[in-house]
């Protein structure tokens, strides 16, 4: 196996300096502040994965100065199947003033990509399981010391649980390999933020309910409904018994102005989870879409009702009380048999 | 009678013009909104997501970045995300920033090499 030892890493912003020396220097700092083994075996083995995986098909952009944002962006977006030229990247997310790259915009450029950019909860294990499923793993690493802090940003490809080590492409180095415990330790400072894309509909290795939302929502608050649509219908396969999944899913409905699908969609959402005020919200304003007024304002009274006191959204509800009550005056109202069979529910 | 219908719709006509918010479009929570309402009680809107979005331009602007990508880069955050780098962007970390640390690094290691404190920058 060939070995790209450490000292031959070269880091964001760095230009014409070799350097064997400071990276020696670095790896004792961070050494000296972890005593304790990451054991990758152990953490390999009850997962059931791999002891030694390496995705050697991941493309690699070397970096140039200050760009390994652009770099491990391209690398994993490419290894997506979604090439991106670096320079193009580099006026996406590079912001002179701060010589980087920062993690929203990152994050935002996946998106804007229509796919689903998910952060693994942040331990190794976690890491080493979304290698195994074949996801490279954008990471960010806090180097330097004291009051001179260095942030990079690489992209993991594989570790060796045999040999202790991590395999990254990384800056000018296009087989990394770091001891596990120093790249936990610089990972670790920057609290192992993680990032893998996927394609809309497929899941992480290890999907955690809250952060599939949060991503999947984000890509709709930014338009990307398709994209959306196709992650909140695997997360609703998923988590069979959660709502939010299926307000999502109703949510694009609304979006795309289909009022009858999405009120049918908020139903379901509140048949398992009465006091979601969100979908209480929404369906009212189905409703009163759907020209059913009388049917709106009685969702929502009754849902005000029935709502934590403390819920953040309660203004909302109240907003839409009035807008619903403003348009009951001026719009026609629908069928009242339609709206009556509606309204049971 | 008809000068009186007349004033009614244009008064209507310039109350929709104006937004007014009894004839706004009454907006839907959003799934991220919901989301995030269930995870965390605090001030969700303590700075208005228009006021961080012109934050964040000006920001961007201020650092350098080219006026004619700010637009296109600003559309694409979330509420959130406009929220988190408007109170942060100056000081958040900026992947790429290594510079410094290398320099100082490198300058620390020439004066052990050169006090003889090391002896790592021979040739073996």
């Amino acid at each position: 196996m060939r070995r790209a030892s450490p000292t031959h890493h070269r880091r964001c912003g760095l230009r014409g300096v070799r350097l064997r020396a400071g990276a020696a220097v670095l790896t004792t700092l961070v050494l000296v502040g972890c005593a304790s083994n990451a054991r990758l075996a152990e953490l390999a083995r009850p997962l059931q994965l791999p002891a030694v995986v390496e995705l050697d098909s991941t493309p690699f952009h070397p970096q140039s100065e200050q760009q390994c944002g652009p770099a491990a962006l391209a690398t994993v977006l490419e290894a997506a199947g979604h090439a991106a030229p670096l320079d193009r990247l580099q006026r996406e997310i590079f912001v002179p003033g701060r010589q980087g790259s920062l993690q929203p915009e990152l994050v935002a450029a996946i998106r804007a990509r229509g796919l689903l950019p998910y952060e693994p909860g942040g331990d190794l294990g976690e890491l080493i399981a979304e290698l195994a499923a074949g996801h490279p793993v954008l990471v960010l690493q806090k180097q330097g010391f004291g009051p001179w802090p260095a942030w990079h940003y690489a992209v993991a490809i594989g570790y060796d649980s045999g040999r202790g080590t991590v395999l990254l492409r990384s800056g000018t180095t296009e087989r990394l390999e770091l001891r596990a415990t120093v790249f936990d330790a610089t990972w670790g400072r920057a609290e192992r933020w993680a990032l893998v894309v996927l394609e809309p509909g497929r899941m992480p290795a290890r999907p955690d309910l809250e952060r599939y939302l949060r991503a999947a929502a984000s890509l709709e608050a930014v338009g990307q409904l398709d994209a959306a649509r196709a992650a909140f219908a695997a997360a609703a396969d998923h988590w069979p018994d959660q709502p939010m999944p299926r307000l999502g899913l109703a949510n694009i409905d609304a979006a795309r102005g289909r009022w009858s699908e999405a009120e049918r969609g908020y139903r379901a959402v509140l048949a398992l989870e009465p006091r979601l005020a969100a979908a209480l919200n929404n369906r009212a304003e189905a409703l009163s879409r759907l020209g059913c007024h009388e049917a709106a304002r009685h969702v929502l009274e009754r849902g005000a009702a029935q709502i934590d006191p403390e819920d953040p959204l309660r203004p909302a509800l109240s907003r839409t009380l009035a807008d619903i009550e403003a348009r009951a005056a001026v719009a026609e109202a629908a069928d009242p048999d339609v709206c009556a069979r509606l309204g049971q529910h | 009678m008809l000068f009186r219908k007349a004033v009614v719709y244009a008064l209507c006509l310039a109350v929709f013009n104006l937004g007014s918010p009894l004839v706004a479009r009454a907006e839907l929570v959003g799934t991220l909104q919901a989301v995030e309402a269930g995870t965390r009680a605090e001030d969700l809107a303590t700075v208005s997501a228009a006021l961080a979005k012109q934050e964040v331009r000006e920001q961007m602007a201020a650092l350098g970045v080219d006026p004619a990508d700010i637009d296109a880069r600003v559309a694409r955050l979330t509420d959130t995300e406009l929220r988190t780098l408007a109170d942060r962007m100056g000081e958040m970390p900026a992947g790429g920033d290594a510079l410094a640390v290398i320099g100082i690094v490198f300058v620390v290691l020439v004066i052990l090499e050169l006090v003889g404190v090391i002896d790592i920058f021979k040739k073996t």
